[in-house]
C-alpha cells in the first residue's frame, strides 16, 4: 500500500489485534441483527404479497361497515344493514360493463357434523355458473343438484373427505339438519385478496344457501373480476360514482388487491421498521465500543502524535490516519457481519417463514449490503471525535506525555 | 546592504498563564543567529532553554515581540504554513530520538519526504541519507525498538536532514547516549555544519558546548551571556 498513513493504521490495528477484534464483534452483531431482521420482515411481506396475488384482478364491493347494523336487527333497513341489495347489484353491473364478470357472494359461518365429528366452517353461497369463473375444482365436478357441495382442499384433508361423503349442516340440537353431498374438492387458494377463502370452507349453491339461511338477494359481497387489470381504477371510479352518490356517507366499500396489499404490507413494514430499530440499538452499543477503542488508541499514541505533528505532519493527515483505523475496524466488522448475516438470516427466515424462496430476491438480500454499509458508517462516525482530538493536540504537550 | 539574519528574536517574551499566576519563560529576548552558525544554548533547568527551542522549532509562538525565521514572522503566518515550515526549514533532533515506533528505520527517514511530496520516495534520498549515517539495507528494515540508542539517534539525524533543512535544532542530542557514541554524533553534527547547515544545540554538557562557535547562556528567561 502506497499511503503511509494507511500503513500506520493497519500496523496499529495489528498491534492491538485482540482489542480490535473484540470491538469489531459489536459491529458484527449489529450488522447481523439489522440484516437478519430486515430480511425476515421483507420475506414476510413477499410471502403475503404472493399469497394475495391470486385475487389481483378482482374488485370487492361490500356494504359500508358504518352503515351495517347487527345481523337480524330490525331497526336497520335490509338494503343497508346486511349487504349488497339486488338494486345495488344491478347498478354495479351497469358500472362494471359487459366485459367484466360479476360474482355475487353469500357467506356465513356454520356448525356441521361429519359422521360423528362436529366442526365449524365458513359456508359460501355461489351461483354454480360463477364458481368456475374464479375457482378451480381439482377433484370431482361442479355443483349440479340442490344438495351438492364443494369443499376446500384443507377442509378435505383435515376430515379425510372423499367425493360422495356427506356433511350434516347445523347444530346437533337443531330440529332440521340438512345433508350436503360432496361432489368436488377445490384446488388450494391460500389467503386470497378477494375475501373468498375457500381452503377451509364449504361451497353451496346460492339457492340452497337462501333456502337455508334466507336473505335472498342480499349479498355479503359482490366480486367484479376484470378482464384487464389496468382498468381496475376506472371500474372502481364508475362503481363509486354510481353507488356512493353521497360522498359523506358512502353506501358501499370498494377495495381491490392493491389497497388490501398496501394495508397489510404497511402493517408488516411497521413491524419490520420496529425490529430494525431493535437491531439498530445493538449497533449503538457497537458504536460506543468502537469509540472507546479509538479513544484508547489515541490516548496510547499521544507521544507518537506529538512526533508526527512536530516534524511537519498536517492536522488533516493525523485525522486521516485515525479515520483509516476506524474504517479498518468497520470493514472487519461489516465483512464478518455480512457473511454472518447470510448464514444467520437464511436460518432465521427458513425457521420463521418456512420457506427461503424469497431470500435471494433483491428486495430481501439487499439488507446485507445495507447492514454492512450502516455498520461501516457507524464505525466512521465513532472515529470522528477521536481523530479530531488527535489532530488538534498541542505538539509540545503531546511530546511531553509519557 | 543589511545582512538579514536566518533567525531573529526581537524582544520576544513567552508568558504561561498558570493557576498559580503568570510564569515568564522568556523575558524580552533579542537575539540574531546567522546562516551557517553553530550555536549552543546552555542554562540551568527552568532557564527557558526548552521554551526557546519550542519557539525555534515553530511549535509555539511568542506572547509578545517578533520571531523571524527565514525572514518570516512566525506569529503572522497560518498554522498550516507553520506546519510546512517545520517540515521544510527545520530538522529536529531530540534527546529521546522520537522515532515513529510503528515504522522501520527506512520508513522513519522516508516519512518527511512523503509529507513534502505526498508520495513514496523513489529518488533514493532516504536510502542515501541512511547510508551517510552508517546504515545498510538490512539495518534500515529494523523497527526503532530493535536499534541501540546510538543507532536510533543516527536514524533521527537522517530523518531531520532528508528534506535538506536550513536549520538543525538539537535538543540534548547526546543526553541519552554513552560518551563515545555522543562524540560520534557530535562529529556528524560538526560535519553538517561544515557543509553549510545552521546548527543550534541545547545542552547541559560544557564539553558538547565547546563544539559550538557561540554559546548563549540563559538564566530566568533572559540571556545571561
Amino acid at each position: 500500500m502506497k499511503d503511509i498513513f494507511f500503513n500506520l493504521s493497519v500496523r496499529s490495528v495489528r498491534l492491538n489485534f485482540m482489542r480490535s477484534i473484540l470491538a469489531s464483534i459489536g459491529i458484527v452483531i449489529g450488522v447481523v441483527a439489522i440484516s437478519s431482521m430486515g430480511m425476515l420482515g421483507t420475506n414476510m411481506q413477499l410471502q403475503v404479497k404472493d399469497q394475495l396475488s391470486s385475487g389481483a384482478d378482482t374488485i370487492v364491493i361490500s356494504a359500508d361497515a358504518i352503515r351495517m347494523g347487527p345481523t337480524g336487527s330490525s331497526s336497520s333497513s335490509a338494503s343497508s344493514a346486511t349487504g349488497i341489495t339486488k338494486t345495488q347489484l344491478n347498478k354495479i353491473k351497469l358500472a362494471a360493463g359487459t366485459t367484466n364478470k360479476l360474482v355475487p357472494v353469500y357467506s356465513t359461518n356454520t356448525q356441521f357434523t361429519l359422521a360423528a365429528t362436529p366442526g365449524r366452517s365458513t359456508v359460501y353461497g355461489l351461483n354454480p355458473d360463477d364458481i368456475t369463473k374464479f375457482l378451480t375444482i381439482s377433484n370431482g365436478t361442479n355443483i349440479a343438484g340442490i344438495n351438492d357441495a364443494l369443499v376446500g382442499s384443507t377442509f378435505a384433508t383435515n376430515f379425510n373427505l372423499k367425493i360422495g361423503n356427506r356433511i350434516r349442516i347445523g347444530k346437533e340440537t337443531d330440529a332440521s339438519r340438512p345433508v350436503l353431498r360432496i361432489v368436488g374438492i377445490l384446488a388450494p387458494r391460500g389467503m386470497s385478496s378477494d375475501n373468498v377463502n375457500t381452503d377451509n370452507a364449504i361451497i353451496v349453491s346460492d339457492d340452497w344457501y337462501t333456502n337455508q339461511y334466507g336473505g335472498k338477494d342480499i349479498y355479503r359481497q359482490v366480486n367484479v373480476i376484470v378482464k384487464d387489470i389496468n382498468t381496475i381504477p376506472d371500474v372502481e371510479t364508475a362503481i363509486d360514482e354510481k353507488l356512493n352518490t353521497d360522498k359523506k356517507t358512502p353506501v358501499v366499500r370498494i377495495s381491490d388487491a392493491s389497497s388490501r396489499l398496501s394495508g397489510i404490507t404497511s402493517s408488516l413494514s411497521s413491524i419490520t421498521t420496529f425490529i430494525l430499530a431493535i437491531g439498530g440499538i445493538s449497533l449503538l452499543v457497537a458504536a460506543t465500543s468502537i469509540f472507546n477503542v479509538m479513544m484508547m488508541s489515541v490516548n496510547e499514541r499521544i507521544q507518537e502524535i506529538g512526533i508526527l505533528l512536530s516534524i511537519g505532519t498536517e492536522k488533516g493527515e493525523v485525522r486521516r490516519m485515525f479515520l483509516y483505523e476506524a474504517v479498518i475496524l468497520g470493514i472487519l466488522g461489516a465483512g464478518i457481519g455480512g457473511i454472518g448475516s447470510l448464514i444467520i438470516g437464511y436460518s432465521v427466515v427458513s425457521y420463521m417463514i418456512g420457506t427461503t424462496k424469497y431470500f435471494f430476491l433483491p428486495a430481501s438480500i439487499m439488507y446485507i449490503p445495507m447492514g454492512m454499509a450502516i455498520g461501516l458508517v457507524v464505525c466512521i462516525l465513532s472515529g470522528l471525535y477521536p481523530a479530531w482530538k488527535a489532530s488538534n493536540m498541542d505538539p509540545i504537550d503531546a511530546l511531553r506525555s509519557e | 546592504m543589511i545582512d538579514t539574519p536566518l533567525i531573529r528574536f526581537a524582544d520576544v517574551s513567552k508568558v504561561y498563564h498558570l493557576e498559580s499566576g503568570d510564569f515568564t519563560a522568556l523575558d524580552h529576548i533579542s537575539l540574531d543567529i546567522q546562516d551557517n552558525e553553530f550555536v549552543a544554548i546552555m542554562g540551568p533547568s527552568g532557564s527557558g532553554k526548552s521554551t526557546m527551542m519550542n519557539q525555534l522549532g515553530i511549535l509555539d509562538v511568542p506572547t509578545s515581540g517578533e520571531l523571524f525565521i527565514s525572514g518570516r514572522d512566525v506569529a503572522k503566518i497560518t498554522a498550516l504554513e507553520r506546519t510546512h515550515m517545520r517540515r521544510d526549514t527545520i530538522g529536529y533532533i531530540f534527546q529521546n530520538f522520537y522515532l515513529i515506533p510503528l515504522l522501520s528505520a527506512y520508513e522513519n527517514v522516508e516519512y518527511p519526504l512523503i509529507l513534502k511530496y505526498k508520495k513514496r520516495d523513489e529518488s533514493g534520498k532516504a536510502t542515501a541519507m541512511l547510508k551517510a549515517v552508517g546504515f545498510d539495507e538490512a539495518m534500515s528494515a529494523h523497527r526503532p525498538t530493535q536499534l541501540s540508542g546510538g543507532q536510533q539517534q543516527r536514524v533521527a539525524i537522517a530523518r531531520a536532514l532528508v528534506n535538506d533543512p536550513k536549520i538543525l535544532l538539537c535538543d540534548e542530542p547526546t543526553g541519552n547516549l554513552d560518551r563515545k557514541t555522543g562524540f560520534q554524533i557530535m562529529d556528524i553534527l560538526c560535519g553538517l555544519h561544515s557543509e553549510g547547515k545552521t546548527v543550534i544545540i541545547v545542552t547541559h554538557d560544557p564539553k558538547i558546548a565547546e563544539y559550538a562557535d557561540r554559546i548563549i547562556t540563559l538564566e530566568d528567561g533572559r540571556i545571561a551571556a
